[in-house]
C-alpha cells in the first residue's frame, strides 16, 4: 500500500510528467571527426589523377576543369565516403573529418602496381593484346606494323602459342587489354600499398 | 481549415509508420535503420514506429541496388501501401547502385525507375541521423493537410 502511494507521488511531480511527454535523446548532430563526402580546401589540383585512380566506387569522382582551374568532383549517391580519395592525392586538395590530420601525421602515402593475370585456360594466344598494348607499341615499333614482336622487353607477348608476362611492371593499367581480349582471359588489378612513416 | 483536417495533422505529425524493404542490399543500410531504433537515437520518440507491414505503413524506406528478383514485386508492394504514402531511398543503392553497378552484374538501378522515390539520402551507408531528419522533414511535406492539398 505504501509503494502505491510512493509511485503515484513519483508520477505527479510536474518535472516526471514533462520529461515522460516531450523525451528527446540530444539533438541530432554530427561530430566534427565524422568522416562526411570530401570536400575541397583551397590547395591547387594538379590534374594528376591519383584520386580518380583510387576510388573504389563507380563514378564517384571525376577530375574537370573549370575557366582553367583543375578540381575534383564527387558525386553524391556514388561517393562510398571511405576517404581513399583524401589519403591518395598528394596536393592536399580534398578533406573530411580527421583523414587529413592522420595522414600528416603518420606520413601517409599510397602507392600503386598493377597485377597482370592471365587465364591459361580461356586464352587462345591471339596476341590481341600484346599488339593493342600502348606500352607496347612503344617498346617495340615492330608490333605496329607486323603484329609479332621478338623483344624481351615488352609486357607480355605470345610466346609457343602461349601468352607469357614478361615484364608486369611496366604496365600502366590502362586496361586497353581488357577491352581488346574477346574471352576476358585477361585481367589487370591494381594493388596498392600504403606506406607509413615516409619509408620508400 | 476543419477541426477534422487539424485533428488529423496532429495525429499524423507524432504516428509515422514505417516499413523498409531490402531489394537487394549488403545489409550496411539495414543496420543503420536498426540502430535508428537504439535507444541512442530513439525513433519512437519523434512518433515513428517501425512496422514493416505495407497495409499499415507511411514510409517505405527502400535499400538496396534493386535485383532482378525484385521486378515483379516492388510495385505491388508499393500499390499496398495506402494514401498518404513516401517512399525514400536509403544509401546509394537504390540511387546509383553503389559498388555494385557494375559490368555483368544482375542489379538494375536506380530504384525510382519503378516506384515514385520522394527523397534518397546518399552514403554508404547513411549514418543514423540522416535517416531520421530526412524523414522528420519530409512527413510534414506529405502529410500535413494530405486531404485539402490532394484536389
Ligand atoms: S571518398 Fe572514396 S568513394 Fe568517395 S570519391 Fe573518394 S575514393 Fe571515391
Ligand atoms: S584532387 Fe589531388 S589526386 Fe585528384 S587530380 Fe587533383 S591533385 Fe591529383
Ligand atoms: S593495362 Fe594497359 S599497359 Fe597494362 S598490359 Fe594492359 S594494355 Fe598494357
Ligand atoms: S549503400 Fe552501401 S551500405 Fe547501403 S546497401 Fe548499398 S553497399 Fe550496402
Amino acid at each position: 500500500m505504501l509503494s502505491f502511494i510512493y509511485y503515484i507521488r513519483e508520477f505527479l511531480r510536474p518535472k516526471w510528467i514533462t520529461t515522460f511527454f516531450t523525451a528527446r535523446t540530444p539533438p541530432l548532430t554530427t561530430p566534427p571527426y565524422f568522416r562526411d563526402f570530401p570536400e575541397l580546401t583551397d590547395k591547387e589540383c594538379t590534374h594528376c589523377l591519383a584520386c580518380m585512380m583510387i576510388c573504389p566506387a563507380p563514378e564517384a569522382i571525376i577530375v574537370t576543369q573549370h575557366e582553367g582551374v583543375w578540381r575534383p568532383e564527387i558525386t553524391k549517391g556514388h561517393c562510398i565516403r571511405c576517404g581513399l580519395c583524401i589519403e591518395a592525392c598528394p596536393e592536399d586538395v580534398l578533406a573530411s573529418g580527421r583523414i587529413l590530420a592522420y595522414k600528416k601525421e603518420e606520413e601517409l602515402t599510397l602507392q600503386g602496381t598493377f597485377h597482370i593475370e592471365i587465364n591459361q585456360s580461356t586464352c587462345m594466344g591471339c596476341g590481341n593484346c600484346s599488339v593493342a598494348c600502348p606500352v607496347n607499341r612503344e617498346i617495340d615499333p615492330a608490333l605496329r606494323s607486323s603484329g609479332t614482336s621478338t623483344s624481351d622487353e615488352v609486357i607480355m607477348r605470345i610466346d609457343t602459342g602461349q601468352n607469357k608476362v614478361l615484364h608486369e611492371e611496366k604496365c600502366t593499367g590502362c586496361k586497353t587489354c581488357e577491352d581488346n581480349c574477346s574471352n576476358k582471359a585477361i585481367r589487370v588489378a591494381r594493388v596498392v600499398e600504403a606506406l607509413q612513416g615516409g619509408e620508400e | 481549415m476543419s477541426m477534422l483536417q487539424y485533428l488529423k495533422n496532429t495525429v499524423r505529425s507524432r504516428s509515422i509508420h514505417v516499413a523498409y524493404v531490402n531489394v537487394g542490399s549488403c545489409n550496411g543500410c539495414d543496420i543503420e535503420i536498426l540502430a535508428c531504433l537504439s535507444p541512442r537515437y530513439d525513433i519512437e520518440q519523434y512518433g515513428i514506429y517501425v512496422h514493416n507491414n505495407p497495409r499499415e505503413a507511411d514510409v517505405l524506406l527502400i535499400t538496396g541496388a534493386f535485383s532482378s528478383q525484385w521486378e515483379d514485386k516492388l510495385k505491388p508492394l508499393w500499390d499496398k501501401i495506402p494514401h498518404p504514402k513516401v517512399a525514400v531511398a536509403i544509401g546509394n543503392c537504390p540511387i546509383s547502385g553503389c559498388v555494385f553497378n557494375r559490368p555483368e552484374t544482375l542489379v538494375d538501378p536506380p530504384v525510382s525507375k519503378h516506384i515514385p522515390i520522394a527523397a534518397e539520402i546518399p552514403g554508404c551507408p547513411p549514418r543514423p541521423t540522416e535517416i531520421i531528419s530526412t524523414i522528420l522533414s519530409l512527413a510534414p511535406i506529405i502529410f500535413k493537410d494530405y486531404e485539402e492539398t490532394k484536389k
